[in-house]
Parts: C-alpha cells; structure tokens; sequence
C-alpha cells in the first residue's frame, strides 16, 4: 500500500516538474531577446483576433469579450471589440480615436495616459524592443510550450493600477500570444491573440475614425 | 393692475413650490410597509452593463460590473473596455467602502452623486411613506434623510417602471428601467435635473461567439 502511495506521489511530482515553469538563463535571455527582434523587425503589420477576460475576484464567472487588433509598423494600433458589445480604439501618435457604438470621439476619461503606456508596451513587444526598458524589473521564464515574460513596474503612479504585466511568447515563432494586465489587488485582464495573420497589407484608413 | 401682478407671482410661486411629480396622481392608503426593488437582489448573478456616460457635454463609456455579495451587501465596479479598473467600491447596509478609484473621479461631488446613483439603484427595501395611483402606475413613496424617492411600477406587470429622487419641491434624479425581463432591467437611464449628468446602462450579455 505504502509502496503504490509512493509511485502516485512520484508521478504526481513528475507531472508537476514538466509542467512548471523554469527561469532563463542569461544566455538564454540573450538569445529570446534576439529572436524576438529578428522576428519583429520583419513584421510590418499584425492582424489578430483576440479573446479578452477581465476577472474580478467576486464575480461568478469572468466577463469574456471578442475582437480583433490590428497593428501597422511603426506605431499604428487598432483594437476592435465586436462581441459582446461595439467598441473601438485607435492609438494614433498622441491621440486616441475611440468609436463607442457609432458615437465617435478622441477624448477619453482621464487615465488615457494609462492607455498610452499600455499601448506603448504592446507596441514595443511586437517591435521588441522593450527589453531594454528601465521602467520595469524583467524576468524571464519557460515552459516546454512558451516564454513568459513579467514586467513589474517600478512606478509608483502606474503601480495603483497595475502590479504587473506579463506576455507570453510563442516558442516556435517568438511572437506574443497572450498580454495580461494584473492589478494590486490581483484582479487581472488577460488577452489571447488567436489566429494571427502577419504581414498582410493593411490600408491606413483602417486606422481613422 | 399691481393687485393682479402681485396674485400672478404669488401663484406662480405657489405652483413652482408644488413637486410635479405628484400632480397627476391620487393619493390612496399604503396597503404595504415596504416597498421592494428586485433588479439587482440575485446573489447567483453578475450584472454586467456596458455604460455610457455624458457629463458636461463630455462623453465617456465603460463597463459598470455590480454583484450582490449578500443581503444588504452589493459590489459595483467600473471598468474602462480594456478592463483598467476606474472606481470600486461597496455598499453595505446605507454604507459605502471605497476599495479602489483612479484621482479623475476621486472628486467628492462625482463620489457623492455616483454613491447616491448607486443606493437609488441597488438598495432593496425601501419604507413606504405614501401610496399614489393615476390610469397606469401605482406609486410607493418612500422618504430618505431630507429627500424622497418615488417609485412607479406599472399596475398591469407589477415591473418597476421608474424611480424619481426628489427633494419636497423639486426632481433631482429620474431613474428609468426598460427592456425589463423577469427581474432583469436590461436598460436604465440614470438622469440628474441638477446637473449636466446621465448614465446609460445596458446589459452585456455573454460573448456568444467561441474561437476555434
């Protein structure tokens, strides 16, 4: 009896171990972050469907929200909602163009600054050149499937609204496949890009409201 | 001519004193000590509504997220579309705790309207003061602090139509409840006579479509 405890115990740590994450070592560091920007200097757009889920702690279920996102090198973002609700973004050098429903504005309440850091992050991270940034302390881990990588703001403003950020890389072509924003209190929003289609031509006009 | 300046003003004065709300409605017994508000009482639900708001001619949206916790005990918070986190806060009992909220709202006037928004919508039971009726509604009149609130529900659904917020002279805030189904309001309009104020709130339901 004790001897069939152990070997469920064995296979249950073995499982564990396989599925764990493990740090990078510098030399591995090293070689991410120039994949990553072998792979981001060819890209010049990005056209992806997403599945984002904000999960707040109190609620029954996370509330799970369908679009698209469209990138064009250098600096041109458009993040589309279309289910359960209508609802766009454009982050066009300082501005941002939003579409609510049909109403249109580029105003927004006052945290547009919020979103132009985030932007700039996702930006950066297709570009991949956010490695070097002092704003965050980087770290950098694997799994058999992909890199995960934890940017922990060392700003304190930027810290009330969120504690951390986290992207996850695809290992075979080292391109972003989740963004999640994790707030002080842990509550966190999580974005999964899902069939993405790289370097495709994107009109400009996409990008106006 | 003076005599009947003087008897226009003081008609005028008379009228504009009178609550408009009551005008057209007969006053009747209260038959109930309590009147009941069941649009947020689902402990198993959580009502998400995509919200709209025009404040000073300044337009802004978000998702407006409000939980019952337990009886008495409701969570409301306020999301940008991105999910960043603008304003959360509790109401237990007539209490609020602030657990979160970014500087741009941290505005005791915008505090105090959006807490007094919040308690007009998700509080329960209310005392019933007086009872009206007119051809359509049946009225429950119930009294807070220095104000009072006005509750219209419709005499053939029993659905709560409407809620008014007045003081004894004037209407501050006109809460309307549509597309009601069962005890889901599945649109409401929070409108402030006061000032330059209204949230719209429509209900999200599930994202339907899965990815592959």
């Amino acid at each position: 009896m004790i001897k069939y405890f152990y070997i469920v115990f064995l296979v249950v740590s073995i499982g564990a171990v396989t599925a764990q994450e493990t740090a990078l070592s510098k030399a591995e560091i090293v070689a991410f972050k120039e994949n990553v920007k072998v792979v981001s200097t060819k890209t010049k757009t990005i056209e992806s469907s997403f599945t984002q889920y904000k999960h707040l702690e109190f609620l029954s279920d996370d509330i799970k929200t369908l679009g698209k996102m469209m990138y064009k090198s250098p600096n041109l973002v458009k993040w589309t909602y279309t289910d359960p609700f209508k609802y766009s973004v454009i982050f066009k050098k300082d501005k941002i163009l939003i579409n609510n429903e049909g109403k249109k504005s580029d105003v927004n309440i006052g945290s547009s600054e919020l979103f132009k850091k985030l932007n700039q992050l996702i930006v950066n991270s297709i570009s991949g050149n956010m490695f070097n940034n002092n704003e965050f302390e980087i770290s950098y881990h694997k799994t058999d499937g992909y890199y995960r990588v934890n940017f922990l703001f060392k700003d304190k403003d930027i810290n009330t609204y969120i504690k951390q950020f986290v992207l996850k890389f695809n290992k075979k072509n080292y391109r972003v496949f989740e963004v999640k924003m994790i707030e002080p209190s842990d509550d966190y929003t999580q974005i999964i890009f899902d069939d993405q289609k790289v370097n495709q031509p994107i009109k400009d006009e996409v990008f106006t409201n | 001519m003076r005599f009947l300046l003087i008897k226009a003003l003081i008609i005028a004065s008379l009228t504009s004193c009178t609550l408009s709300t009551t005008k057209h409605l007969t006053a009747i017994t209260p038959d109930v000590i309590n009147y009941h508000n069941g649009y947020f009482s689902d402990l198993e639900k959580d009502y998400i509504y995509k919200a709209n708001i025009e404040a000073y001619g300044h337009h802004f949206g978000g998702l407006m997220i409000i939980k019952k916790i337990k009886n008495n005990h409701h969570r409301v918070v306020f999301t940008t579309e991105f999910g960043s986190k603008m304003l959360d806060i509790e109401l237990i009992d007539h209490n609020f705790k602030t657990n979160f909220i970014v500087d741009e709202l941290n505005k005791k006037m915008i505090l105090n309207t959006l807490k007094n928004d919040f308690r007009l919508i998700l509080q329960e039971v209310h005392n019933v003061e007086k009872m009206y009726k007119n051809k359509n509604f049946i009225v429950y009149q119930s009294k807070t602090d220095k104000r009072y609130n006005f509750f219209f529900v419709n005499d053939c659904s029993r659905q709560l139509d409407s809620i008014v917020h007045a003081s004894k002279t004037k209407e501050k805030v006109m809460v309307s409840f549509k597309n009601v189904e069962g005890q889901l309001a599945k649109e409401l309009s929070i409108e402030h006579k006061n000032i330059k104020l209204t949230i719209d709130l429509k209900y999200v339901g599930k994202a339907d479509k899965t990815l592959p």
